[in-house]
């Protein structure tokens, strides 16, 4: 009922990696705690409250000046703990012992519905006095959660499918039709609930239920011994796999992942009512160059997934389309047990159809793949290699005779993706990292030479293994030329393979060239200094490309 | 004023060193004569013509180094004299037979504090304070982000930790000497009544830790071969080296978990890979180093074992106590 059995949930989800045991916790949790409660819980654990109601800095500043600490001491404790809120409650511990702790029972709902709220009608100078007073009352145990909740940085290892899950096994319900009731402007209140566990399904809810996925392999040899006309042959769009389902007039737009993403794209559900037939549609969704057309960056699309009810002006900056590859009900038919080619005729003729008959005009948004028609397997690769000139990964190819079986079914869809590009490069800063890898150098920057000197080209944080990381950390701290805050000058010794999607004039860079992805792949422990690449080789690959 | 060439001890490759009687102290390489402050393997090494420790540190080391070695032991508090030095032990409190070593010269005092806690341990002796004018102190845990619990809190929270997975065997990682000795006298005060298996090297020192009178609780040890039905709901001590690699497909159904100080920082328990974290260690706080600086009440101290700017600098601004560095 109260806050502390909260504090104990995120301790104890903080240190389960089973799944499995994940959703035990949760169930529990649930089964022990009054509705409001739960509702808040939840409300917390989907991340849907990250509203800030001060930041880090203004904490450790209160911190500072209320126990007379030194900024500086705080600062080098933030660097080993990478989480203000941690390091506050870390260095909190034993101040407040002797209070007694009068709000030890405060209950979630209380917390979050009027205390916190409250702080924010205050005057700076309230506000601190109560802060203060605040950590004092609220048992040790607490304080984590109560300085996350006020920085805003609530998070724990929980996703949202993971709630899902945890309600679908509670009451016994599919966890789609959890999903579906957990779309939407979840507020927390005994009611939302109720009705979040209320074990009546309605017939919309029913309605929206996607088809599990039939997902591709990466490609094997043996696939060119095949005909080429027993294959469909799609670009592979780097985008957001998802089903577009209309059933009974409602539309339902899910992820892979099983989320249901509605909110995030709302211009795409209202188009999609308009049309007259229900259906379900295979796809991927992509921010669009419709003048080009032709995908934009994947980073533009983030822009939009994780922003519920985006703006007009959004909508405008970041146009979206989904992209049909494949029709699997129609209608209330369903056809994934129909050969894949003639899926396709039906796809096509429906698309259309709806082009010619809908009321309003859907090609602003809607659109089904084109196909690619490679003579020979030859072709097919010279298609591959081509594939970045309109942003896309590669190819998929689709067997004709093939029903939509779900999961990864071998030997029907392959990927078939584009080489990235590689440069070998030499490492020449680090950066302390944040977060999980807080208290390790873990963002590094890497050179390419010019003549004798190296310029540096990319920076890169991904693609080590945690004992790699830990083993050049080591190293890192032993090869220091020079530190600047956080940054760190290293003796020109390591190479890595550095791996990247894209690389393109950047007048902003003192090396002349940006590159877009830029991660580790290797960790050259076999190269010397002088056998990494050169900017002129950067070059060439650039001329080689385009 | 003393140039850092004249200091009674200072850094020598690393190890510290005093020249005028001839001796090291805790070296990592093999030396004529070695003080040996406790019997953490990063803190002797072998082949050293002559160790000096206290008895128990000796019978550890024995273990650890072999029979054959040349050891002499003194009492804590004992002096005895090298080169006209009266050089003596006394209790660090950080595990069995450990010890900080002080030494008088001409009416100057040193001490070098080992590895040293402040808190209560049911398995060894506890921290004295001792006088000095210049104190070579520890600094493992240099910040003050680290404040222990007290360690029957930590017990009750990893019998917790078994008792609410009844059906998995739980592996706890610990240090082998010491922090394994100390875990077990606490776990076995708490409500978790089930069965304490450790590994061979734990064991070992289990039992030397009963001879030399400590009472602690007798352990099975495990096998590889053991039902996993009997394992189940019991509580297994490992060394941390075995977490990683292949032993752990000996179990089935297992949680994990890491005992060490830096189990109070989040992305340190996230990044370890074990399932769990328990903040307790056997070295001082960033409140007992503190406490140890200002009783012990030497005008100078050097850090060393650990990361000291912040704690120097705090001491420097804070308490006006003069921080020196050794030049390494």
């Amino acid at each position: 009922m109260s806050l502390k059995k909260f504090s104990e949930l995120f301790s104890d989800l903080d240190s389960i990696n089973s799944t499995n045991n994940k959703i035990e916790v949760l169930k529990n949790y649930f089964l022990s705690n009054d509705p409001i409660d739960n509702s808040w819980a939840i409300y917390l654990l989907t991340g849907k409250s990250n509203k800030r109601f001060i930041s880090g800095r203004y904490l450790k500043n209160l911190f500072s000046q209320i126990y007379e600490y030194p900024q500086w001491l705080i600062d080098t404790c933030y660097l080993k703990v990478g989480d203000s809120a941690e390091v506050i409650t870390l260095l909190l511990k034993n101040k407040t012992k002797s209070r007694k702790k009068k709000l030890s029972n405060i209950s979630l709902n209380e917390l979050l519905s009027q205390t916190i709220p409250a702080l924010s009608k205050l005057n700076e100078e309230d506000k601190n006095l109560e802060i203060k007073n605040l950590w004092e009352s609220l048992p040790e145990d607490n304080h984590l959660i109560f300085n996350k909740i006020l920085t805003g940085t609530f998070r724990v290892g929980v996703s949202i499918g993971l709630i899902t899950k945890s309600i679908s096994k509670l009451i016994n319900i599919e966890e789609e039709i959890i999903s579906h009731r957990l779309m939407g402007d979840f507020k927390p209140s005994i009611d939302s609930y109720e009705f979040l566990v209320n074990k009546n399904i309605n017939l919309q809810e029913l309605n929206s239920k996607p088809f599990p996925f039939l997902l591709a392999n990466t490609i094997e040899d043996k696939i060119f011994k095949n005909s080429i006309n027993d294959f469909q042959f799609e670009w592979k769009y780097d985008g957001i796999r998802m089903q577009l389902i209309k059933r009974s007039g409602n539309v339902s737009l899910w992820t892979r992942g099983q989320e249901l993403v509605n909110e995030s794209f709302p211009e795409l559900v209202e188009k999609m009512s308009y049309i007259k037939d229900d259906f379900v549609l295979d796809g991927e969704l992509l921010v669009w160059n419709f003048k080009e057309q032709i995908a934009l960056d994947f980073s533009l699309l983030q822009k939009r997934i994780n922003r519920k009810s985006p703006t007009r002006s959004i909508q405008i900056k970041y146009p979206i389309i989904f992209i049909a590859y494949d029709l699997l009900e129609i209608n209330g038919r369903d056809i994934r047990e129909i050969k894949l080619e003639n899926r396709r005729i039906e796809l096509e003729k429906y698309f259309s159809k709806w082009q010619i008959k809908t009321e309003n005009n859907i090609s602003d948004i809607f659109k089904i793949c084109d196909l690619i028609f490679p003579k020979d397997w030859h072709d097919a690769s010279t298609y591959k290699e081509k594939s970045r000139e309109n942003n896309t990964e590669g190819l998929i190819i689709k067997k004709k005779n093939s029903i939509y079986f779900s999961g990864r079914k071998k030997g029907i869809w392959w990927k078939y993706k584009v080489d990235p590009m590689q440069l070998d490069a030499v490492l020449i800063y680090a950066k302390g990292g944040s977060g999980r890898r807080a208290g390790l150098y873990t963002d590094y920057s890497f050179a390419l030479w010019k003549d004798k000197e190296l310029i540096k080209f990319a920076s890169a944080y991904s693609g080590l293994t945690n004992i790699e990381i830990k083993e050049l950390d080591k190293w890192i701290r032993k090869n220091t030329i020079e530190k600047f805050g956080p940054v760190r000058s290293l003796k020109p010794e390591m190479v890595f393979e550095i791996s990247f999607e894209k690389i393109q004039i950047s007048k902003r860079h003192k090396s002349g060239i940006a590159v877009r992805f830029p991660r580790i792949t290797k960790w050259r422990k076999d190269k010397k200094i002088n056998d990494a690449d050169s900017l002129e080789n950067a070059y060439e690959l650039m001329k080689k490309i385009s | 004023m003393r140039t850092k060439q004249e200091y009674l001890i200072k850094y020598k490759d690393g190890n510290l060193y005093c020249e005028i009687a001839d001796i090291w102290i805790d070296p990592s390489k093999p030396v004529k004569k070695a003080l040996i402050t406790h019997a953490h393997f990063d803190h002797f090494t072998f082949g050293c013509e002559e160790y000096i420790s206290t008895k128990e540190t000796a019978i550890l080391l024995k273990e650890r180094v072999g029979d054959n070695i040349k050891i002499k032991t003194f009492e804590y508090g004992e002096e005895f004299k090298i080169n006209g030095i009266n050089i003596s032990f006394h209790p660090s409190g950080h595990i069995l037979g450990s010890s900080q070593i002080r030494f008088i010269f001409a009416e100057e005092k040193w001490l070098i504090s080992g590895d040293f806690k402040l808190q209560k341990d049911q398995t060894c002796k506890q921290y004295e304070i001792v006088k000095t004018d210049y104190l070579i102190s520890e600094c493992t845990f240099g910040l003050p982000i680290f404040k222990w619990d007290d360690a029957n809190k930590i017990a009750n929270d990893i019998s917790k930790w078994i008792t609410n997975s009844p059906e998995k065997t739980s592996l706890l990682f610990c240090y082998s000497l010491g922090k394994a000795q100390r875990l077990l006298k606490e776990i076995s005060q708490t409500n978790f009544k089930g069965n304490i298996y450790s590994h061979g090297s734990i064991h070992k020192m289990n039992n030397i830790y009963r001879e030399l009178g400590i009472d602690i609780k007798d352990t099975i040890k495990i096998e590889n071969k053991k039902k996993i039905d009997e394992l189940k709901g019991n509580l297994i001590l490992l060394p941390p080296s075995l977490s990683k690699g292949s032993y752990l497909k000996n179990f089935k159904n297992i949680q994990t978990a890491f005992a060490s100080g830096w189990m109070s920082i989040r992305a340190l328990r996230k990044r370890s890979g074990y399932d769990k974290g328990f903040a307790i260690s056997d070295h001082a706080d960033w409140d007992g180093i503190l406490e140890v600086v200002k009783k012990s009440e030497a005008k100078n101290v050097f850090f060393h074992h650990g990361d000291s700017e912040a704690l120097s600098k705090y001491l420097v601004e804070k308490e006006s106590i003069n921080v020196l560095l050794f030049g390494k």
